[in-house]
């Protein structure tokens, strides 16, 4: 991350929650759905209470369920608004056949889901399940690695869902508990400035809304031809929105310092022949990691994903290739394959890797905590793997139980 | 001889003030309760309606999903989970925007009743400005014939068959509009086709009360197709399930019961029941069965509707 | 950077503490984390809380397990093994204790801080709610900060009177912490 610094700023102390939270205040939407859910609880209580001292002038449904959040930001959405929600876990999968419709309907939503694991029902705990059981929705999917990029996130979700070409709704995502939960320093952006970077849509040409008298259907979806016209308007779209969220990235660097790299951010990639593939809160510890590995002499990188849908393949492969062995540590699990799932699609691109070796780590999963004793096994087995040593494909690093394969 | 023609016009056709925004041969089933509730609605309460639809027997004309013909409105098509939390998104959107509306969230008993009652009770309970209609075939029409919440006792459906074990529903039907009236919203009110008149006043009611909240109103539609009834019965058979109480028809403001046509002799029930070949496998213990759950009905209704004339609040228990 | 952790039960405002410690570096142009070990919290459970102080940003998103500091808002705790767990050599403790003379001690404690931060807590402010007067002491326990930063965090916290009466709390904390040396 390059950090410009800023003439004036608003540093607080705030958690993951709060910075998505405040992320959706400033960008001024027209109607929130709230519904609690741990460890989301926290974003729809202090946007309730922004409400309340009527520093944010939207409409706040306070609905009965999840399924009615998407719902009705769905709709609010089609009608012409700007819309927030936010959710996690059980509560993202309740809303799914929503999540799915909104897709359909192009509806720019934009929302936050707070990472938690599934299928464990009471698995109050950490993990990337939630976003891997809704990965093929046709949202676009953006993943946080700490507070202050979960609210610069939120704000460049609106520029992507909102854009005129793209108009596909936005899932942010951030680890529960390890970002939800955690206080840190956030330089919070001045109203003014995220007016001025949103204010771009407003020259726009008018999306197609839903308002009364105008002869209008949407959310309708034909059989015949049609379908298949919308349906591959929407893949395309998707394609569109990687180069759109690295210029979006560009703009905001130029107004508020920060620039993250876009569809990926690279650590240390350069000179690495050992990269590990990560997501999330985990990339700032693999990152203090890989400074301590490199003392040691040992050439080792880290690719970020900061994209997840549509897979930024083109980026993740010209940055891989060549490499002698990537390790890629997934928090969550595929079930019917056994590498994790980042794993197991970026091996489908492994013929264009030039030669570089694919191991899977599989960690973090319901509060087993991604140590740095961890990431330094996991850095020192793909280290092994790019010297030629036999490495087993997939390794559980926190459960040795499973060691020896599946 | 247009002034003869004036003067024969009854009162119902009064209400008829806007175009019928559907254009003619749509994909409804001969004598279909739900397509005369349908052109109704906007004739009464105006084009400029925003109506969703859901996948029912509605979305063939509403959704426009075959390609047939079709209408004039702007409408909204979602799915039968959420249609009410849709209908909440709308609404709330164009409040803040400051945009007069109306929506309508058109819906069948499955949506209602069934798979969407979750949501149709949270917009009531925060009392959402929008006015939901729920027209009542008794059943998952769509699909084939299918038993819902508010398919009554001794209905034959496809997943409650006539068979060696089975009779058809074994199970009373719930009182969907009794429930959403328990809601207090500021207007609950059932109707049907036999008395437009009533209807297109709850319509306009509906339109008015609005402006204060959640409004609901169930309407009985008949499905010959699924009922096995001749479609020139539709009307009839509306008309019988008023005369017997099986459909009473009342209104309710903040929660509050007036009975808006009350039946002074009441007919039985195997009037309206011999209408339909869905009853027909019911003997004299069945038909006794649904006559008592009518009568109870009725009673609490009549009950209700007395109460707040009559009513004290209860005394301390040692009084 | 110092890694602190923070032991004690729920009411005590033991995750308050770390953020209002991370927040008091904040103001000196340093950078904290804070972030509670997670379970369900419910009032009277033992409660465990991390921080991270640092001149430089914090990027790591794990819990503690060398503490060079440990927290102990609840006496009851302070000679549990698994307060003392992973402490590194030359660490440090700050205790909440009404004793005279606390029996604490391990092989790497090097410094020990103790208050009576309930007493002060209810002369200040009426309620045995220690947070703020444990983060006034940790600042002269470790010198890592002046009291003024930690006063001046409490004002993201606290409002009018009960602001006022966690400010004396604090300042409280950094005058009337006995510290030892082993």
């Amino acid at each position: 991350m390059n950090t410009k610094a800023k003439e004036r700023s608003q540093i607080k102390v705030i958690t993951g929650n709060a910075a998505a939270a405040i992320g959706a205040k400033l960008a001024r939407p027209d109607v929130v759905a709230a519904y609690p859910i741990t460890p989301q609880t926290e974003v729809i209580e202090q946007i309730s209470s922004f409400h309340a001292s009527g520093e944010m002038d939207c409409e706040l449904i306070t609905v009965e369920g999840e399924n009615s959040a998407m719902n009705a930001v769905m709709a609010a959405s089609l009608a012409g608004g700007r819309v927030f929600t936010a959710s996690s876990s059980w509560g993202l999968v309740f809303m799914y056949d929503a999540i799915l419709a909104t897709a359909g309907a192009r509806a720019p939503v934009v929302m936050v889901n707070v990472n938690r694991e599934t299928p464990g029902i009471i698995a109050v705990s950490s993990g990337q399940q939630d976003m891997i059981s809704t990965r093929d929705s046709g949202w676009i999917f953006l993943i946080a690695e700490n507070c202050q990029e979960v609210l610069d996130l939120v704000l460049q979700a609106y520029r992507l869902a909102e854009d005129y070409d793209i108009q596909v709704p936005v899932m942010v995502h951030y680890d529960g508990f390890y970002l939800s939960y955690l206080s840190e320093v956030v330089d919070v952006p001045f109203q003014e400035d995220v007016d001025q970077f949103l204010s771009v849509l407003k020259d726009q040409p008018q999306r197609t809304t839903l308002k009364p008298g105008k002869k209008l259907g949407c959310g309708s979806h034909g059989i015949l031809g049609g379908y298949l016209e919308l349906r591959h308007k929407h893949v395309t779209a998707m394609e569109r929105s990687k180069a759109k969220f690295d210029q979006i990235d560009k703009e905001y660097e130029e107004i508020f310092g920060r620039s993250y790299g876009g569809q990926i951010e690279k650590y240390k990639m350069d000179d690495a022949d050992v990269v590990l593939v990560g997501s999330g809160s985990m990339c700032g510890t693999i990152k203090s990691v890989i400074d301590e590995k490199r003392e040691q002499g040992i050439k080792i990188g880290l690719l970020k994903m900061r994209m997840y849908r549509p897979f930024p393949s083109e980026k993740m492969i010209a940055a891989l290739k060549g490499k002698k062995a990537i390790g890629v540590v997934d928090r969550s699990l595929n079930f019917g394959f056994k590498g994790g799932p980042i794993y197991t699609e970026l091996k489908s691109f492994e013929s264009k890797l030039e030669g570089a070796k694919l191991v899977s780590f599989i960690d973090g999963i319901a509060n087993t905590d991604i140590t740095k004793e961890n990431v330094g096994k996991m850095i020192d087995m793909t280290g092994d793997l790019a010297n030629g040593k036999d490495v087993q494909e997939v390794t559980w690093v926190s459960y040795p139980e499973a060691q020896g394969g599946i | 001889m247009t002034e003869k023609k004036k003067a024969k016009l009854t009162p119902v056709l009064d209400y008829l003030k806007h175009e019928d925004p559907f254009a003619k041969g749509v994909a409804f089933c001969p004598g279909c309760g739900l397509e005369l509730l349908l052109r109704f609605i906007p004739q009464v309460m105006g084009n400029d309606i925003v109506i969703t639809g859901t996948p029912s027997c509605s979305a063939p004309v509403l959704l426009g999903q075959n390609n047939q013909s079709w209408h004039k409105l702007s409408y909204f098509g979602t799915l039968m989970t959420g249609a009410a939390a849709n209908a909440t998104g709308l609404a709330r959107y164009y409040k803040k925007a400051g945009i007069d509306n109306t929506v309508v969230c058109f819906n069948g008993d499955g949506t209602a009743a069934d798979i969407g009652f979750g949501n149709l009770s949270g917009a009531a309970e925060r009392n959402e400005p929008f006015i939901y209609i729920c027209y009542d075939n008794e059943g998952y029409m769509n699909t084939g014939v299918q038993k819902s919440g508010t398919t009554p006792y001794g209905a034959t459906t496809t997943t409650t068959p006539f068979g060696a074990a089975s009779k058809g529903k074994n199970l009373r039907r719930m009182n969907l509009a009794l429930k959403m009236a328990m809601h207090k919203i500021p207007y609950a009110a059932t109707a049907t086709l036999s008395d437009l008149g009533d209807l297109a006043k709850k319509l306009l009611k509906a339109k008015e009360m609005k402006e204060k909240g959640f409004c609901f109103l169930h309407v009985f539609a008949p499905c010959p197709t699924g009922w096995g009834a001749a479609p020139d019965n539709t009307i009839e058979i509306c008309r019988r399930a008023v005369k017997t109480n099986y459909f009473p028809l009342w209104e309710a403001e903040n929660g509050k019961i007036r009975m808006t046509k009350t039946i002074k002799k009441p007919k039985p029930v195997k009037t309206y029941t011999e209408l339909m070949k869905k009853f027909k496998f019911m003997d004299e213990e069945d038909h006794k069965i649904l006559q008592d759950d009518v009568d109870y009905e009725y009673c609490i209704l009549g009950g209700l509707s007395v109460l707040e004339a009559e009513c004290q609040l209860p005394l301390p228990a040692d009084e | 950077m110092s890694e602190v952790r923070f032991h004690g039960r729920g009411g005590q405002g033991v995750v308050t503490t770390s953020k209002i410690l991370a927040n008091a570096f904040a103001r000196t142009g340093q950078f904290g984390a804070s972030f509670p070990m997670f379970g369900f919290e419910r009032r009277g459970a033992p409660v465990t809380a991390f921080g991270r102080f640092s001149d430089k940003p914090v990027r790591e998103k794990t819990q503690i397990y060398y503490p060079d500091v440990l927290v102990v808002l609840d006496p009851s705790q302070q000679n549990s093994d698994a307060v003392f767990q992973g402490l590194l050599p030359d660490g440090m403790m700050l205790l909440n204790s009404s004793e005279k003379e606390v029996d604490v001690s391990h092989e790497n404690l090097k410094k020990l801080g103790v208050v009576d931060a309930n007493k002060i807590a209810l002369e200040e402010i009426g309620l045995p709610i220690p947070n703020t007067v444990i983060a006034g002491a940790f600042a002269k326990l470790t010198g890592l900060l002046d009291i003024e930063p930690v006063a001046n965090a409490l004002e993201d916290y606290f409002e009018g009177s009960k602001l006022e009466g966690n400010i004396v709390c604090a300042k409280r904390g950094f005058e009337e912490v006995a510290l030892y040396e082993f």
